[in-house]
């Protein structure tokens, strides 16, 4: 009894982690939504309230994530340098700063509280699109795995936009428990996130997607979070738990649809108990974005949070219609049933039963007017989660069409597909069909980048 | 020729400067009464100079820190307007606090309304308790003092006798909590700061000075002693302030230095980093009450000369405590003073004394006295390099918010570990070794306080924020808000009204000179964008007067004013 007690005692002495990176001087253009400003009254909201001087909370200093930590995730076209401004690489290593000092138990949970966003950057980047260039959390989970050995991992991405770029870049890998509710992608970008989207082969039901119908409110997202996200999140396991924290199912979001209020994010934030928290999307950014973040600092702080209410809120505002909640309440019976079958489906009868299971993407850049046409292709492997391939080609206006050829290897991998993956590689080469070729070897920690005008090969290591 | 004194907590010294070089020096012990320590200081400097010749006198006390820490002031009501936000348990002041509705936000919009019947109780309830004293605080004031004015002027027509405070006025800055703190101290500490004021004023001019009379304040910058109108909290910890403006006229222009000020009991540490002391990235705290006061950075651990040293078990332990002098100088206990005193690196006290200090120590454990010795010398020096590696480490840790101010974070280390105070010297060349730098003591490092008070300047900065939507600006030092007269209103108009208002508030001062050079340290743009049509701008500006000394002590030709 002592013993627990002394346990009990520790962690709620341990502080939360905060890095606030507003990029005050950075923007996409000076008008977008992903301006200097966006962060501005979340500023003025918590610094007036002196939430950095609470004894609960420690402030980090910002740090730069390396052109590595990001080729370890993404396969950048033609290279990092061209896809990233260094606000991008702060906003990731800002991250990877919490990550290290929640692994090494200085912090109990920590609030990344950075921009740029990330969580609509794929594998495969050939521009800005949602907003992101490089997605932040899974930099993060590949760091983690590399630096601290850590495996399995879940992240809730509670943006309102589907968070596609995690879902493409964990979609084959059974160790990352994926799961995204949203306003329905039919109502808004990009346009995915349906229940069918449950994984690839290897890693099938480790997606899941809820879409919620626009104008779902607090009741339904707590239904969602209390019936589905909790006890899957719970069942799985993690190591790890990440938030992709948008907020823009604000119910002043001016690009979503939805009614949530910043209590119900804090309340969210409480059960989940996420080890980071990571900003997202939210453009609300006078009516919604300074009472979120304060709340969901004061939650992952465990600090009573119940003053906190945006000014033209009262309870009971937003009544839902039982139609709409009774559709939710089937889906979520429906993505609880997936899940619990997850390792007794009939994988040949869903995914075929080639050498590799193959999909092909078409994949809209919206922020840069970019269009590419992806073939991915994943090794099915009886040993591990099996390598990767992707064919991609992207064109921009009038521009001549880029074509390249990815290999990425799982940390997970075993040994004959590890090697089989550097003949695929070394294989394209000789073909000399695409202007770059990559290898993304996980398992070793080495990048590989040939380009076929000069002939030549990038290596960069961890 | 100018005049610095510091009145510390044991002893108070002075320096008389004529042309960048020390003509006098004094050092007498402190009083009770601060006005007598700082006379008696002065008259001992002055000795033989024609009063007329004195040009400016510029000294630094410990008056508004011992008015806190023994709490001589007169008991403060505190009525809060927090609106919705933190919960109200954070707000607790060892004081009757009241709470009253209202709220303003971010940007200066009211959100609720002040309730008359509930600013009325509020005051009925000080006024049954026996309170004059009441600060009024808002959250947000500094960007709507609506609120504030309101309550402040029920109080004032209610009882004309009391005296009010008003956040706004005291701590611009964002930070409700610190803001809380700073004008409850304000408001305790005013009254009588002014008779401290007066008293000093009558002293000088019966002495005939009638050069300019400032005081130090914690940033290291001054302020003129006959203008009341500033905060006077922001003279308390000026003493370290003193100690670091010294040691930056002492060492050569742009050098990273280390300031170790080792006295009885604590030892202070402070960096000068490429020529400039540090400030403190937030206000300083008072007595585990944070404020927003500006303070250089100083960094106390409780270690000195006279710190007690005693044996338990096999361990030899070094404490925070005094009990007195050094057993050498006649006290109780064996001290770092003895160790020093046996290593002969100081020549202080009685040598048989002190061996016999470390004897007491180190004969049950079988250990000479200068194994003895050496071994406080090392816990001392220990723990005093770990502190310096931990504020270096604080430094670079700094949060930065824009993209440029991560990039240009560089590590920097000190060239110079500079010692001042009584104990320094024994010490400073083992802490240098071990941080791998260049252990300094400067000439005059024992008055080194009163030359920082002498070499140190006026400082004065101005916070602009310009919200055009709203049509208005505020000047975060004044807590001034007025109407936005141009229209459309640039970044250019506003670095112009920022240095409008630094040279108004140098005028204030009596201080126009101060402003012929003036600084941007900030200039955010936020372009506000509604339904995609830019709406208005926001602009954030900070303009200062550059902060520095009048020059460096023994500088050939003498300072360059």
């Amino acid at each position: 009894m002592a013993i627990l007690e002394q346990g009990v005692g520790l962690v709620i002495n341990k502080k939360t982690g905060l890095i606030f990176f507003p990029a005050f001087d950075w923007a996409i253009s000076p008008t977008h939504p992903e301006r200097e400003e966006r962060l501005l009254y979340t500023r003025d909201q918590i610094f007036e309230e002196g939430v950095m001087d609470l004894p609960q909370i420690h402030e980090y200093a910002p740090r730069l994530a390396s052109l590595h930590d990001v080729s370890r995730t993404h396969f950048c076209v033609p290279r990092v340098q061209s896809q990233v401004t260094e606000a991008h690489l702060i906003a990731a290593g800002s991250t990877l700063q919490l990550g290290d000092s929640v692994v090494s138990g200085e912090i109990k949970n920590g609030f990344a509280m950075v921009r740029p966003p990330g969580h609509h950057a794929m594998r495969v980047v050939h521009g800005n699109r949602g907003f992101c260039s490089i997605n932040n959390e899974a930099i993060l989970v590949e760091y983690l795995r590399r630096r601290h050995g850590i495996r399995k991992i879940a992240i809730v991405d509670s943006d309102a936009h589907h968070g596609d770029g995690t879902q493409d870049l964990f979609y084959h890998d059974p160790d990352v428990l994926f799961i995204s509710f949203h306003q329905d992608g039919r109502t808004i970008f990009p346009g995915t996130g349906f229940t069918n989207e449950l994984g690839g082969p290897g890693a099938y039901a480790r997606t899941l997607n809820v879409p919620l119908p626009p104008g779902t409110a607090d009741e339904t997202f707590m239904y969602v979070v209390d019936n589905l996200v909790l006890p899957v999140v719970k069942d799985f396991q993690p190591e790890i738990i990440i938030n992709s924290a948008g907020q823009d199912n604000h119910y002043t979001d001016p690009l979503g649809s939805m009614r949530f209020t910043a209590r119900a994010y804090a309340d969210f934030t409480k059960k989940l108990k996420p080890h980071l928290a990571v900003l997202e999307g939210g453009y609300a950014i006078e009516t919604a974005l300074p009472y979120i973040n304060l709340a969901i600092i004061l939650a992952l702080a465990d600090v009573d949070y119940s003053y906190v209410m945006e000014p033209d809120y009262w309870p009971g505002r937003f009544k839902e219609s039982p139609e709409k909640t009774a559709q939710v309440h089937r889906m979520v019976e429906q993505l609880l049933e997936s899940w619990a079958n997850r390792d007794k489906v009939d994988i040949p009868k869903i995914f075929g039963v080639g050498k590799y299971y193959q999909r092909k993407k078409f994949i809209y850049y919206d922020t840069d007017y970019i269009e590419e046409e992806q073939i991915e292709k994943v090794r099915m492997c009886a040993d591990c989660p099996g390598y990767i391939i992707i064919e991609s080609r992207a064109e921009r206006g009038y521009r001549a069409p880029v074509r390249i050829y990815a290999v990425s290897i799982p940390f997970q991998a075993c040994h004959s597909c590890q090697s089989e993956a550097y003949d695929v590689y070394e294989q394209a080469k000789k073909q000399g069909e695409c202007d770059y070729i990559y290898m993304q070897d996980k398992s070793t920690d080495t990048c590989i980048t040939y380009e076929k005008d000069k002939g030549q090969e990038w290596v960069s290591e961890g | 020729m100018y005049i610095g004194i510091d009145v510390g907590g044991t002893s108070t010294n002075a320096v008389l400067l004529d042309d960048g070089l020390v003509k006098a020096s004094a050092t007498v012990p402190s009083r009770d009464d601060i006005i007598t320590s700082l006379m008696e200081a002065l008259d001992r400097i002055m000795k033989g100079v024609p009063a007329e010749l004195i040009e400016r006198v510029v000294f630094s006390t410990t008056l508004i820190t011992n008015l806190i820490a023994e709490k001589k002031y007169d008991p403060v009501g505190i009525i809060l307007i927090p609106g919705p936000g933190l919960s109200h348990v954070h707000y607790q002041y060892n004081t009757d606090t009241l709470f009253i509705s209202g709220a303003m936000d971010y940007r200066g919009r009211e959100i609720m309304p002040l309730r008359d019947q509930e600013i009325a109780n509020a005051i009925s309830c000080l006024s049954t308790k026996g309170y004059k004293k009441v600060a009024v605080v808002g959250k947000f004031s500094s960007r709507n003092n609506k609120h504030e004015k309101e309550v402040a002027s029920r109080i004032k027509s209610l009882h004309p006798d009391w005296h009010v405070e008003m956040g706004h006025q005291v701590a611009g800055q964002l930070n409700f909590p610190r803001r809380v703190v700073s004008t409850m101290l304000a408001c305790a500490t005013r009254d009588k700061y002014s008779f401290f004021v007066e008293s000093v004023q009558a002293a000088l001019n019966r002495r005939g000075v009638e050069g300019l009379v400032y005081i130090l304040k914690a940033d290291g910058g001054t302020m003129p002693l006959s203008k009341v109108t500033g905060v006077p909290i922001e003279t308390i910890f000026s003493g370290p302030a003193a100690s670091t403006l010294g040691v930056q006229a002492l060492i050569p222009p742009g050098e990273t230095a280390v300031v170790v000020d080792i006295g009885g009991t604590t030892t202070d540490l402070a960096l000068i980093l490429s020529g400039q002391p540090l400030l403190s990235s937030r206000g300083a705290p008072v007595y585990d009450q944070l404020t927003q006061v500006r303070a250089l950075a100083v960094k106390s651990v409780a270690v000195g000369g006279d710190s007690i040293v005693e044996r338990v078990g096999k361990e030899i332990l070094v404490y925070s405590e005094r009990l007195g002098a050094p057993f050498c100088l006649g006290g109780p206990m064996p001290t770092p003073t003895d160790a020093l005193r046996v290593l002969g690196l100081t020549r202080l006290g009685n040598a048989k004394k002190a061996l016999e200090a470390m004897d007491m120590l180190g004969q049950p454990l079988g250990m000479s006295h200068s194994e003895v010795a050496q071994r406080i010398i090392n816990m001392v020096i220990d723990l005093v390099v770990q502190e310096i590696e931990a504020i270096f480490k604080q430094w670079e840790q700094e949060p930065a918010y824009r993209v440029w101010e991560v990039l240009q974070k560089r590590k920097e280390r000190p060239n110079m570990v500079v010692g001042v105070g009584g104990a320094a010297s024994g010490f400073i060349t083992q802490i240098a070794a071990k941080i791998g730098a260049n252990p300094v003591i400067p000439p005059y490092a024992q008055v080194a306080n009163a030359i920082g008070a002498a070499v140190a300047v006026p400082t004065l900065q101005v916070n602009l924020r310009a919200d055009t939507e709203q049509g208005y600006y505020t000047i975060e030092q004044e807590g001034y808000q007025g109407k936005i007269e141009k229209d459309p209103f640039t970044e250019e108009d506003a670095l112009l009204l920022a240095g409008e208002w630094l040279k108004k508030r140098a005028e204030k001062y009596g201080l126009n000179q101060a402003v012929e050079k003036k600084e941007f340290t900030r200039r955010d743009v936020f372009t506000m964008v509604r339904n995609w049509i830019t709406t208005g701008r926001i602009y954030d500006i900070s303009v200062q007067t550059p902060r520095g000394i009048i020059g460096h002590i023994g500088a050939r030709g003498g300072f360059s004013d």
